[in-house]
């Protein structure tokens, strides 16, 4: 409770205000359904921590998306009711506010709709339904009361709207620029960075080819773009079986599996990305583009948790989405995806620039309970 | 930021129409029962594979190639076979040909080639007709009779006196804004075999031609043209249904002359502009055509792709798979006697990818 | 007035009538029809060099050149610089996205953006874009 107490502190520290943009970035967009308030994001806070709501009473949002580790859980895929493994590397709830869809293949609009599904898969929460979720939440007084107070609903009216409203107005709050970047790029401050971060910087902008995806803009930054894009990672689990593998992925979504089941314990199935939500034929493999804001707080990277540093980050895209340049490009393989022909000393630069992009506020919590900067 | 409606947001997402897996089924599903007429064939055009050295090619142009078969290999159930649009190579070299007919290789099923400019300039087609056969044929599929031109000759003059080399007439004739180009045309002599051909076909025998250039007048300067456009067409008008689908200009553009439909496919490499876009020319791009959406020229593949064609009731469904970009559909409209882009043909549905150039 | 003073008048007067010595009048950018002839061709001998240029004289490895998406020199919107462009994360002018094309589909290396290779190759896009009305900004 106290240590729930000091985070949401230490969040309205950095934001300054419920509603006041950080050194970088755009206002957070708050739906006209959903506004803020302070006793509606304590209540997001505390069902965001709530390890009660799981099947074994061990499994909160911040198992794996834990505030020391960047809201991440520096696992290559994440593990959830009774330590099972999911397909997928968890994505950090660091500025997901700014997200226009949510999960890795953009299946759910927004946060709100996010927040329903980990709770009831069943290598996650591990609840067999949404009914056993509430039961839980209807069974505390204290909860009982906050749901009254934040949203005048009586016990059995509570359901997964103000559950999940309460979860996203949390997670608004869980954003941070005001970066070295930030202060260097927007405010002016020369020495922010250091010589090989500036130059870092310009790698980024012109032969990395990074900014057209993790985007920079003249008053501000999301390092994301809300599209989705296969950048070969991935490639080789499926490499050559990518029909039977789509055309089974749409025999069991068609015949009414769960979408979030499937890509969460189906590896194979994982792999087919956002074709999974559109079933468009030129987006299998593609995944949502990550922020790259506090990325050095988030290892390992991808989808698949498949690379450990950025430095193998750097390396992948460098190969032109390969491991190894050697091995062979997938033939789905994004059009912004191409060997760049980098030295090691801008490979070095651009990673010293990656590591300008972590807020202090972010660093600050990473810092405490000996969570790890890299 | 609005907030998407929910039902909305999974309604956008979800596979209508537009999705690419399962083009009979959705035949199905628009028109009653199929019938044994309805097939879909798929539809590839203008790789433009360059050759640099050794066995070093253009990477850019290569990988569109790649992805469109690796795509089209995905079409389940699959397509009854494939066309490939004209352009295989970029400079006519036989390095060119060879490596497109390598990755080409890779299609699931029997492929029909039609020649393009590109292919025939360097040598006058012979290496492409010792691999593939001859530029010009015709053969009949579940009642559609299909008819292959090679619609990218020009004059006499300019093909054998003009230039000192055959690379430098390739060169010439691969500059698409070239001021000394020449006009494509299918000929007198191929105008004779094609009409022979026609007599053979009962007048309610639906057609589908295949050519390269567009057997239309619609930009001279960059030859999106064919000079005897209006004898095919004589030759074409006594047919019910007629649908000509072509190569060459790189872009969207759909058109209805009386009883022909006209369809364009997208490259595998590169797009073209519009040629409204250039201001120094008068040019006619056909009303109906609802421009390709506005690419990202960041990503390689945007604005480029392939297509697959869905035949019903002897019409044709262009379904264009574009990478990147929001995958177009132009099906027959049989209301209003011609093809429809089915999302944005009306004016008031555009949206500014597709306006503002 | 004395009469040297009057002397020094006449003298300035003669030498000016004999235009020996120039007087700020409405003379300050002399030129003719000649020199307006002389510069449209040293202009347009430009427009040629970055035809030249546009067309695949840019000697990059991969071949690439920039009419194969600009026949005409269509589509680069050149009149709508300085604009925000995504590809470069700022307003750029011209010049810069001309070096982004060069980098990217071209894969070479940028040239300097007073670098005469540039100049003309802004001649020429320009020229093909004449009398397209100005719109800085639009996307």
């Amino acid at each position: 409770m106290i240590k729930n107490l000091s985070l949401a502190i230490a969040l309205t520290g950095a934001t300054m205000s419920l509603h006041a943009a950080p050194l970088g970035l755009p206002p957070v967009p708050i739906p006209a359904d959903n506004p803020q308030t302070p006793e509606k994001i304590a209540l997001g806070n505390k069902l965001f921590h709530e390890k009660r709501i799981s099947a074994d009473g061990k499994v909160s949002c911040s198992t794996c998306h834990e505030e020391s580790m960047g809201f991440t859980d520096h696992k290559r895929v994440s593990e959830g009711f009774n330590k099972q493994h999911g397909t997928r590397n968890a994505p950090t709830v660091i500025n997901s506010a700014y997200m226009q869809t949510l999960f890795l293949d953009g299946r759910e609009p927004d946060l709100e709709g996010q927040s329903t599904q980990p709770p009831v898969n069943p290598v996650e929460g591990g609840l067999p339904d949404h009914e056993a979720e509430l039961k839980i939440i209807r069974a505390d007084p204290d909860y009982v009361k906050a749901f009254k107070a934040v949203f005048g609903v009586d016990r059995e009216h509570i359901t997964m709207k103000e559950v999940s409203k309460a979860i996203a107005s949390f997670e608004r709050t869980v954003v941070a620029g005001d970066s070295p970047f930030d202060r260097y790029y927007y405010g002016g401050e020369k020495d922010a960075m250091n010589a090989a971060q500036v130059r870092g910087l310009k790698v980024f902008l012109e032969q990395g080819r990074c900014v057209s995806c993790h985007r920079i803009e003249q008053t501000q930054a999301l390092f994301m773009d809300n599209r989705f894009h296969n950048i070969g990672i991935g490639f080789k689990r499926i490499r050559g079986k990518e029909a039977e593998t789509a055309a089974a992925f749409l025999k069991s979504k068609h015949g009414g599996a769960d979408v979030d089941h499937t890509v969460l314990t189906n590896e194979n199935m994982s792999e087919v990305g956002r074709f999974a939500v559109t079933e468009n034929l030129t987006q299998v493999g593609a995944f949502k583009t990550s922020t790259l804001r506090n990325v050095e707080l988030t290892q390992p990277y991808m989808h698949d948790g498949s690379l450990k540093t950025l430095k193998d980050v750097v390396d992948f895209y460098n190969n032109g989405g390969r491991l190894k340049d050697t091995d062979p490009v997938s033939p789905f393989l994004s059009g912004g995806i191409r060997p760049l022909d980098l030295s090691d000393e801008q490979k070095q630069d651009l990673v010293a620039f990656l590591k300008a992009l972590t807020s202090p506020s972010m660093a600050k919590l990473a810092s405490k309970k000996g969570g790890n900067t890299p | 930021m609005s907030k998407i409606d929910r039902r909305e947001f999974l309604k956008r997402s979800g596979a209508l129409l537009a999705a690419g897996s399962l083009p009979l089924t959705l035949v199905d599903v628009a028109f009653g029962k199929a019938s044994t007429d309805d097939f879909t064939f798929a539809y590839i055009s203008d790789s433009h594979l360059t050759h640099l050295k050794g066995k070093q090619f253009v990477r850019n142009w290569d990988r569109g190639l790649i992805r469109a078969v690796a795509e089209a290999n995905l079409m389940d159930p699959r397509p009854d076979f494939f066309f490939y649009g004209g352009d295989i190579a970029q400079l006519g070299k036989p390095e060119e040909i060879d490596h497109g007919l390598e990755i080409l290789g890779a299609l699931r099923g029997n492929v029909h080639y039609v020649m393009g400019e590109h292919d025939y300039y360097l040598d006058l087609g012979e290496h492409w007709r010792k691999r593939l056969g001859p530029d010009h044929y015709s053969f009949d599929h579940k009642g559609v009779h299909f008819v292959v031109l090679n619609s990218i000759k020009t004059f006499d003059d300019w093909t054998y006196n003009k230039w000192p080399s055959a690379a430098e007439r390739m060169h010439q004739m691969a500059r698409l804004d070239n001021p000394q180009g020449s006009p494509f045309m299918v000929g007198d002599k191929q105008r004779a075999w094609l009409k022979d051909d026609l007599d053979k076909v009962s007048k309610d025998t639906p057609l589908v031609v295949m050519s390269h250039s567009p057997l239309q007048k619609i930009y001279k300067g960059w030859n999106f043209w064919t000079d005897d456009a209006e004898q095919i067409q004589a030759l074409l008008k006594p047919f019910r249904k007629v649908n000509v689908l072509y190569g060459h200009v790189h872009q969207i553009q759909t058109n209805q002359i009386g009883n022909i439909s006209f369809n364009a496919a997208m490259a595998t490499s590169w797009p073209w502009p519009y040629p409204a876009t250039y201001k120094q020319q008068a040019s006619y791009m056909p009303k109906l055509t609802v421009n390709m959406n506005r690419a990202d020229p960041f990503f390689e593949r945007d604005a480029t792709g392939w297509q697959f064609i869905n035949m019903h009731t002897g019409r044709v469904d262009v379904n264009y798979r574009l990478p990147g970009n929001q995958n177009r559909v132009v099906a027959w409209d049989d209301k209003a006697g011609h093809p429809d882009d089915t999302q944005f043909q009306d004016a008031a549905d555009r949206i500014p990818p597709q306006t503002h150039y | 007035m004395k009469k040297r003073q009057i002397q020094r008048m006449i003298t300035a007067m003669t030498l000016v009538t004999a235009g020996i010595v120039a007087v700020p009048l409405a003379q300050a950018d002399n030129f003719t029809q000649a020199d307006l002839d002389r510069w449209q061709q040293e202009y347009q001998a430009v427009v040629s060099e970055g035809e030249q240029l546009f067309h695949g004289g840019l000697g990059n490895k991969n071949t690439v050149s920039c009419d194969q998406c600009h026949p005409n020199a269509a589509n680069t919107h050149a009149e709508t610089y300085p604009k925000f462009q995504q590809q470069l994360g700022k307003v750029a002018v011209l010049g810069e996205m001309i070096n982004w094309c060069i980098r990217n589909p071209l894969e070479s290396k940028p040239l300097a953006l007073d670098d005469p290779k540039m100049i003309a190759l802004q001649a020429y896009i320009l020229q093909e874009r004449r009398g397209v009305a100005l719109a800085p900004g639009k996307h």
